[in-house]
This record gives C-alpha cells, structure tokens and sequence, in this order.
C-alpha cells in the first residue's frame, strides 16, 4: 500500500514568498542563524564538501560546491547516537533537543530526507529518535547549479522541490534567488529581514545537463522479471561486497543497536545505534550461524531492488534520488544506471 | 540532551520467576514484568514475539511459548549465542529487558472451528506451544488438534510436562526423533514422515502452522499441500535476525517485507509472492 506523505514535520504552504538575497550577505544570515540554533553547512576539507557545525563566525566558501560527499542522514541519524542510556535498574532513553539548520542541502538530499520520514515516521511506527532530530530540523535547501559526473536526478524528477523545504536558494549570479517553504522559514527571513528584498517571481533556474540517465518507466515491471536473471550473479563477480554504496546512499537507512558496557563501573552503559548494510555478509547472521543472505549476488540485489521497486511498493515512491553517490564510492565501478540499463534491454517490454 | 518516557527501545524490566531445564542447551524462563503497567501493556497473541535484553550483552528475539492473558510470560531458549548464553548463568531472581509484544502472530481467531495441524521443528516449538494452549483455553471452538514435533534426538524433546495435559484436551501428538538414543521406541526419522500418514476429514476445513529450521518449513509446506491443505490455511513462523522489532532496522528483509513487522507469521500465498528465497 503507498503512504500518504506524512505531513506532520515540513507542513506545506503556499508558495507564496520570494526574497532576493545579495551573496555577501549570506554570511550575514547564517551568523545570525547561528546565535539561535546549530548551523550544518557544507564545508571543504581534503578536497571534499561534507555537512559540518560552522562555528562561531565561521566563513562559509561554496565555490566548486556540487554536492557533498556523504549525505546528510547522518545529520538525522548519527552514527554510534546513545538511544538508551542504564544505571543499575535504572533505564532511561535519551533523545536529542538540538535545534539546528541544514544550509545548503540539495534537492535530491530533500527527497532523501521525504523517503526517511516515510520509513522512519511511517507505517504506524514511529522511530521517536529520528523524530526528536527530524522535527528540530529546518532545511535550508539549495538548487543545483550544475550536474556531477554521476548525477542523474535529472531521470527521477528529484532534482526540484516543491516540499520538503523551509527555504529554498537558488543561485542566481551576484544573488540568491529565496522561496519560503513553511511559516518556520518565514520566520527566519523576519529576523533577518533587513538582509532580504521581497520579490514576486520565481527563481531562474538555469538548465542541468546530466551525462548519466536511468529510464523509469516499466522499470519496476522490468525489475521484476528480472528476479532471477544473471545480470546480478555476473555483476556480482566485481562486487567487492565493502558496502561503500550503502553507506554513502542518502535513502539507506539500516541500522543494528549495539550494547556498550561502562568498563570503568560495570552496571552502567548504553545502546547506540550504528549504520549496518545489507551488502555485508554478517548483516543477515542470526545466532547459531545462519546467514540469510549469503549470496554476493543477492546482497547486491538487495540494495539494487529495495532502491528501485520496494521503497515504492512499500513507501509509494522510488527511494533512489539519482545523486549518484553510489556509483562515485563504487572501487567495483559498478553504476546503478548501467544495472537499469541493462534490466530494461533484456525485459523492458518493446 | 533530554530524558523522558517515550519507549521506541527501552526495555521493561521482568524478574525472572521460574527456570525450567527442558533439555540440554535448553530453558524456559518464566518472567514476571516488575511494573503492574507493563504487564497490562504486553497482551500478545501466539506467534508473536518480544525483544529480550541483558543491558550490556544485548538483546535477543523470542516468540512467547505461555498463552497470551497469563499474568506472566515464558520463553523457551536455546544456548546458541551472545545473549542466550548469558541468560543460562541467571538465577531466580534476576531481572531481563523486555519490549514488545511485536509483529503479527498466528491468526487463531480466523481459523477458529477448524482442524488444526500444527507441525514443529527443535526450537521452533516455543510459538506453537502457545498457540496450543490457546486453543486449549477455548478447545470447543477448534475441531481436532494435531502436534507433529522432530527433533535431533529423544533428549532433546522439551515441554514434557505439558503433554499429559496436551492430551487430556484431546490433542494428538507426534514425536519424531532423527536419531535414536536410549530407550526410545518412537518413529525414527522427519517430522514430515508422519505427516504423510495423516488423514484430514475434510481439508478445505484444516489449518497448518508451522515453526522450525527453514529448510523444515519448505518440506512441511510441500507435504501440507500434498495433504489438501489451501496455501491461504497454511501458516509459517519464519525467522530472520531482528533489532527494532518495528519495521526500520531492515536486517528482517525478505525483500520488500519485514518480518518483524508484516510477519513473523507468514500464509504460503503471502510467501509465493516474496521478491526473495524465503528457505
């Protein structure tokens, strides 16, 4: 059964709003964001842009920025994040009360972060940790300016927005053209308003050329009829089975709940969670040593079909968003697109 | 960083009541929840299942073997790892994590007034155990009741209390052993062996179910259709390695399913349509 898009965080508005902000007075707006709240923003370090704190005045470069190299589930989801912390019989779960924005989030991470809410916040379960972080976040979107080598977004319709966002920049030249997506985000443009100009257009977006491409239609039949082909035993041969793919996907959300023990006093400790990934062999083992999924070609399989046929039998949309971080991380090369591809020219219907 | 009393994981403490040697490598272990509160909360139905913790070693996933509406509960375990290996050093007394009840158990109320035949492998036993004495609380409403139960070797057989009882209620029951030790006088053999002399009055009027190692369940389903039995009247207890118990964790996937959450109770037609190889 498809879900209804879970409403309750990102409250959609009319789109209503649109400001002009000069790019020397971004910095201008996030220092003032950052007295109220925790800023994310993308920071270069060796090379690479990944989401970090911005500290105090901390001076923000987006010069080369297309994406940042690990996506931002990590924000909502933090690797080893105490969930349950114990003393003794005393056990109390710990949630997080940060409040902060993420400045600079693409579109296609947006649609990452939909698809998160949809399993996390969905199915009449609600996960209370991604939630405690997911309701403190505002997302500060940013519109692409240019496509990556391995973008393909452009196939999948994630790289717009028309929810998921409290503001939303597009780069326009010597300014940022912003819409207001929620009354949060209308908020944020009054404390700063003297920074901002109102405008009634919308944002000119400049055209994306994308060099990778995934074709959608009748690939979820194709997918199907696919379930026992040997594409994925010869694809296999090259996995290396790292699960570099399913770390650095926006939409993969897996996790295991680790006990720790204080070994300092020994009846106080905690359970964290930490990211777990279906590529590896152990992510299936039970006790006794029965792995489920012990097959290279059907852990591949199962990061190829839940990205492209279970999140939309389960959560009503595709839950890859073409970023393409998969195919950048892959030492295999092994590319999602050429996968589809393949699928569709054996059992896409002609 | 703020404390409050939402539960998505924090486990509720239970004593441990009663120890039971059932056989060796396994015990069943009577709990009761510490708080009035927590008990009312965890009314499950058979094939369900809860998450059971040792704070510090971890948590490990039981289906209750005690029927449901009982003020305390009881899981039947089997010494086979981290968590299970450390609940064999408890004592009376002791205190376990406990969270759920989860999942969708075996659908007692739809099968009501039919012949049942419940086959069980090893430890897979624990479910059924407590859907028998569901049954048994209500044995006017269910036709005739029959247990086939296989296991490695006569010592390893549990519940042996139980059975009197079990058969004063008019279910039958049958033992299969693969191998032979001791004085053992029973069948030799699968616990699908037996299964196959089994005459049904009327089979579009019986239900299967059925818990065990995986390659059991694919040959007891096989012999349950052999039997007549509709692939919608059988129903599988499957087992996959679970954290959340609620759908997000993704280690239970049999394709786009969870098991924690859409099973562990499985009819075969649910399973035909599984996007993975479910044995």
């Amino acid at each position: 059964m498809p879900q209804q898009p879970i409403n309750n965080i990102g409250i959609l508005m009319a789109h209503d709003s649109y400001y002009l902000l000069k790019k020397e007075d971004v910095q201008g707006f996030l220092d003032a964001l950052s007295s109220k709240m925790s800023v994310y923003a993308p920071v270069k370090s060796e090379g690479q842009f990944n989401f970090s704190k911005l500290g105090k005045k901390q001076k923000i470069g987006l010069e080369g920025y297309i994406n940042t190299e690990f996506p931002p589930k990590g924000l909502l989801m933090p690797e080893g994040e105490t969930l349950v912390k114990y003393e003794g019989s005393t056990i109390c779960e710990v949630f997080s009360s940060e409040k902060r924005a993420i400045f600079g989030i693409r579109p296609c991470d947006v649609h990452a972060i939909l698809v998160l809410d949809r399993v996390m916040l969905g199915h009449g379960d609600i996960e209370e940790h991604y939630e405690a972080r997911r309701k403190n976040t505002l997302i500060l979107a940013m519109n692409c300016t240019e496509a990556g080598e391995n973008c393909f977004c452009g196939s999948l319709g994630t790289d717009t927005l028309t929810e998921g966002f409290d503001l939303l920049f597009t780069d326009e030249g010597s300014h940022y053209h912003v819409e207001v997506g929620s009354a949060e985000g209308g908020r944020l443009i009054k404390a700063s308003a003297r920074l901002f100009s109102a405008t009634s257009r919308k944002a000119k977006r400049p055209k994306l050329v994308f060099k990778k491409h995934i074709q959608t239609e009748g690939l979820e039949d194709a997918m199907k009829r696919a379930a026992k082909s040997s594409i994925w035993e010869k694809t296999a041969e090259r996995c290396l089975s790292c699960g570099s793919c399913t770390a650095a996907c926006p939409t993969c959300y897996c996790f295991s709940l680790p006990h720790h023990v204080d070994i300092t006093k020994m009846d106080r400790g905690k359970i964290t969670r930490e990211a777990d990934y279906c590529m590896l062999l152990r992510f299936s083992r039970v006790a006794g040593n029965n792995v489920f999924r012990e097959h290279r070609a059907d852990r591949l399989k199962q990061f190829f079909y839940h990205k492209l046929v279970y999140g939309k039998e389960n959560e009503g949309k595709m839950h890859c968003v073409g970023c393409g971080r998969c195919i950048t991380e892959c030492m295999a090369h092994i590319d999602i697109t050429e996968e589809a591809a393949k699928v569709m020219r054996k059992y896409g219907k002609r | 960083m703020v404390r409050d009393n939402r539960h998505t994981y924090r486990p509720r403490p239970a004593k441990v009541i009663k120890i039971i040697d059932e056989a060796p490598g396994i015990k069943t272990f009577r709990l009761r929840f510490e708080m009035q509160k927590d008990r009312k909360r965890f009314s499950f139905l058979p094939g369900q299942f809860g998450l059971f913790s040792l704070m510090g070693i971890g948590e490990a996933t039981f289906s209750m073997c005690s029927p449901p509406r009982q003020k305390d509960i009881e899981i039947s375990v089997r010494n086979v790892g981290d968590v299970t290996n450390a609940m064999f050093s408890m004592q009376k007394g002791d205190v376990i994590g406990v969270r759920g009840p989860y999942g969708k158990g075996f659908p007692v109320g739809d099968i009501k007034g039919k012949d049942i035949v419940i086959v069980a492998g090893g430890i897979g036993f624990p479910p059924l155990a407590s859907a028998v004495e569901y049954i048994i609380q209500r044995r006017k409403n269910y036709g005739k009741v029959y247990v086939y139960y296989g296991v490695h070797a006569p010592e390893d057989i549990v519940y042996r209390y139980k059975k009197e009882r079990w058969l004063k209620s008019g279910i039958k029951i049958f033992t299969t052993v693969e191998k032979k030790t001791g004085g053992w006088r029973g069948p030799v053999g699968l616990v699908t062996d037996g299964l196959k002399k089994l005459k049904l009055a009327d089979v579009q009027n019986a239900a299967g179910l059925s818990c065990g190692p995986p390659i059991m369940l694919k040959f007891v389903s096989q012999e349950l259709r052999t039997l007549g039995l509709e692939p919608d009247s059988i129903f599988l207890s499957l087992e996959r390695l679970m954290q959340c118990g609620i759908g997000k964790c993704g280690h239970c996937n049999i394709g786009d399913k969870y098991v924690c959450r859409d099973g562990p109770v499985f009819s075969l037609s649910e399973l035909r349509y599984m996007q993975e190889d479910v044995w």
